[in-house]
Order: C-alpha cells, then structure tokens, then sequence
C-alpha cells in the first residue's frame, strides 16, 4: 500500500497516483465495494420483507 | 529578418500578457465562486437546525445559526485570518521554512490597518487576498455552524456566539496552521495530511462542541432519573434532511476551495493544480472520491437505521471519513471507508448519549467521531506518500496521522469546555429553566415560525 512510486518524492509522478495503483488492489476495492453494494441490496430486502410479515393483519 | 523576429518577439509578449490575465481571472473567478457555493452549507445548517428543533423553538434556532454566520466574518477579518498566518511554526510565531508564516509575514498581509491594509481591502493590483480571504472566513463560518446543532434549545444566544467565535476565529485556526499550511509544524515534522479538513475542521468543531455540552448540560425531559433517554423529536424531519442535502451540495464549494490553482505568482505549479500543502491534485479526484463518500456513507447508514436523518448524516460521515485523502484514495477504497464509517455512526451516538451526552443533532459523532476516524484512516492506508513537494519531504505516516489526530481533538476540546465553563460562571451558558419549557421563541424572538399552525389545505374541489 501507500506511495505508488518506488521513490518517495512528486517529482516522479506522471500519471495515476492514487493508493494501489499498479498493485491488484484497486481491482479488490472494486469487487469488495460490489459485494458491499449486493450485500446490502439483500440484506435490506430481507429486513423490509420481516417488517411486511410482522404487520401484515 | 531582425524586424520579423522583433515583431515575433512582440507578438509572444502579448500573448503571454493576454494568458496572464485569462488565468488571473479564472484563478480569482474560481475561489469567488466557492463563497456562494459555501453559503449553501449554511442554508443547509440553517434548515437542518430549524428542522431538528421542536416548534416552540424554530425560530430561535434560527436567530442563533444566523447570528453565529454573520459575527464569524468580521471576526475572522479583526483577527482570525492573521491567526492563520501567523501561527503555523507553533507558539513561536517564527517564520517556517517556506517564509509564509510568522507573525511578522502576518503582520504584512492579515492586518486591516497601516501598511497590510492595502491586502484587507479593494486594491487593483491584488486579485488574490479577497477572495482567499473569503473562502478562509467561510471555512471558518462551516466551522462554527456544526457546533451550533449540537446545543440547540437550551443555550443562550450571546454565550453561544462567544463560543462560536472562539472556535472558528481562533481554535480551528489555529488547528489550520499548524496541520493545513506548508508551513505548518504537524506537516514539516510529522507529515500530517489532512487535504479536505477531516480533523482540524470537522474534528475540532465536533470535540469543541463535547467541550461545551458537558457544561451545558442535557435538555429538560432528555434523561430520566434512571439515566435512560428519549428522543426529542424536531418539528420538521423534511426540512431537517433537505437541510443536509444542502450541506452536501455546499461541500464541493468547500473542498474546491481547498485547491490551489495553478498559473499565478503564489500558485504551486505553473500547469497544474495542487493541495494546500503544494502536492499535485485534480478536479477529476475530488468528483470521483466525494461522489462515492457519499454513496457509501448512506449505505453504510442505511443498513442499520432505515432513517433518512441518519441516512444523511451518512452522506456527510461519508465525505468526511475520507475527506483527508480525497486527492489520493482510490474511488472504490473511499466507498469502502465512507460506508465503514456510515455503519459506525449511530451507535458512536448511542454510545456518547449512554453517557449523558445530549448532542440534539449527532455533530460530536458525525464531525468529531469520524473526523478523527479519518484523519487516522489515511495513516493506515496512506503511509509513505510524501506529505510536501520538496526536496526530502516527510511522508504520510499512521504514526504522524495519530499524532494529527490527538492535537486537532485537543485545539477542539479543551478551548470548548474551558470557554464554556467560563460562560457558565458567568450565567451565560444556559437559558433559564422557564424560558427552556415555555420555549424560546415565545421568550425572545418577537415573530411566529406557524402563525396559523401547521394547518392541512381542504381537500380539492371534485
């Protein structure tokens, strides 16, 4: 992790300089940030369909 | 052939004059149209605190958030803008490595008086310091304003604006120069970096205003006698979430102020922009990094709450949580910190309210809590990017960061309970408990908030 240059100065930055950069990392933020996405989508789901069952008369 | 190159010679001259002032004018166009954009925050703060309040208290609210707005601004020009400068190398008020701070480069340009005047007034030949300075008072006017939720109901309005004044001319100045200037000791020997205000904005307000609470004390009917709460319901959950919208809207007015812009005698680069600490930075990282903080703050919040109000608090955890690192995180990895700190959120509140904390908007959590989780955040995920664009630079370290964290929550705390305190001595902390039940809008403000109560229309001719 951290600084994405072998050398720890600006100077030597020209493109992409974010954290992981050439590293597999942004690409398991990514798929770590979905699973979040779908995670919550299901369990949201699941909470809603309780509250119906719960009130329903 | 002389003449030609000449005329040449000439010609680029103009045309490099002629650039000079189209960037002249875009530099000072650029911070001029974060003013407004920041003043958005405060319809948002205004609305959000108006909303939380309960309707016998809407007005008086209001009265105090404006009020607060509108001392910060002179204060922050008599005295806070001079803090800025002058402050950086610590107590000493020496000049730091890069000769822009120090009390004697402050004395030259932050004074409204003798010679500095001429950069604290309209001056053709200054396109620069109003608008810096105007961004810097919003800033500081942003500062105040989270405060200001946290004591609704039961403070007294002159009490309240010392305390707003001492937080946003002075605490978080201070907190700025010493963490958010080149020059900055937290920066030059511990590489701080804290590119949109996590901890000295957002965490000193939240723990100034902790400092104030615990003298002021909860409201009447907050606790019961065997230290369980209950929720005081504001009068407007509507307004209260649109108000944080707007808050959310007037950040990327905040965090494109916190940009240098590039081209100018006091730029960084001559191509391209930079943070406040001089290293390189796009509008590009800031529109990824914001937009995905605030999705995944309110996702973060949503999962556990369901509640629109914390929904939005989400949002601003959310920025907030990476706001130290939004010119360097990875859009993705900023999703997953803001959503981190979205889950965290109400139950650091349940925890500060099980200890008889009765923060009436969640400001001590939202801004303190999370500003610091930020600022410590980026030490975790950060380590070893260089904290200035120079020779040698110091880098960004978990250690640094701690060290970061620890003095932004003490620049907050401390001036907040010790002032406070004070105020309380003085009898000027807390409205009467009369005045507190009858509500303050019938006590002190001479206008209705619902003249004709909150009426429902009749129902449409068929």
């Amino acid at each position: 992790m951290g600084f994405p240059y072998d050398e720890a100065a600006w100077s030597v930055v020209d493109g992409a300089m974010f954290m992981g950069w050439g590293t597999a990392m942004p690409g398991v933020y990514t798929f770590i940030a979905a699973v979040i996405c779908a995670y919550v989508l299901w369990a949201g789901n699941r909470s809603e369909h309780k509250r119906f069952t719960k009130t329903k008369k | 052939m002389e003449d030609k190159i000449a005329e040449l010679m000439a010609k680029v001259a103009e045309l490099e004059a002629s650039a000079g002032v189209t960037n002249t004018m875009f530099a000072e166009t650029y911070y001029y149209l974060t003013i407004p954009l920041m003043i958005i925050i405060h319809a948002g703060f205004l609305a959000y605190e108006m909303g939380s309040s309960r309707a016998k208290n809407v007005l008086s609210s209001g009265v105090k958030n404006i009020l607060a707005f509108a001392f910060m601004i002179p204060t922050f020009y008599f005295f806070g803008w001079w803090v800025y400068w002058g402050f950086p190398t610590g107590l000493t008020l020496s000049e730091g490595p890069m000769g822009i701070s120090g009390s004697e480069y402050a004395n030259a340009i932050a004074w409204g008086w003798g010679e500095s005047a001429q950069y604290m007034g309209p001056n053709i030949a200054d396109n620069a310091s109003g608008v810096f300075f105007g961004a810097f008072a919003l800033f500081a006017a942003t500062t105040a304003s989270i405060m200001s939720g946290a004591v609704i109901e039961r403070i007294q309005t002159v009490g309240f604006v010392i305390l707003a004044v001492v937080l946003g001319s002075f605490a978080w100045v201070v907190a700025a120069a010493w963490g958010w200037h080149a020059d900055g000791w937290l920066v030059t020997k511990f590489g701080v970096h804290d590119f949109g205000a996590a901890g000295l904005v957002h965490a000193v307000a939240g723990f100034f205003a902790l400092g104030v609470l615990i003298n002021l004390g909860p409201r009447i009917g907050k606790f019961n006698a065997d230290g369980s709460s209950n929720h005081i319901a504001g009068h407007n959950m509507p307004l209260t979430v649109t108000g944080l919208m707007l808050i959310i809207v007037g950040f990327w007015g905040f965090l494109m102020a916190c940009v240098i812009v590039p081209g100018e005698a006091w730029s960084w680069y001559g191509d391209k922009m930079s943070t406040i600490y001089g290293t390189p930075i796009t509008l590009s990282a800031l529109s990824f990094n914001i937009l995905m903080a605030v999705a995944g703050g309110v996702i973060g919040a949503w999962i556990w709450t369901k509640d629109p109000f914390w929904m939005m608090s989400g949002a601003l955890a959310g920025i907030i949580s990476t706001a130290s690192g939004l010119d360097i995180y990875f859009p993705a990895l900023a999703f997953i910190i803001a959503f981190s700190a979205g889950v965290i959120l109400q139950p650091c509140a349940n925890w500060l309210e099980r200890r008889g904390i009765d923060d009436a908007v969640g400001a001590v959590t939202v801004h303190g809590t999370i500003g610091l989780y930020g600022v410590v955040m980026l030490g975790v995920f950060a380590a070893g990017y260089p904290a200035l664009d120079i020779a040698d630079a110091p880098t960004v370290t978990l250690f640094g960061q701690i060290v970061g964290a620890v003095v932004f929550f003490l620049l907050g705390f401390v001036p907040g309970y010790v002032v406070s305190f004070i105020l309380k001595k003085m009898n000027m902390l807390r409205v009467p408990e009369h005045a507190e039940i009858a509500g303050m809008d019938t006590i002190k403000v001479p206008a209705q908030g619902y003249p004709e109560g909150i009426v429902a229309s009749p129902a449409a001719a068929e």
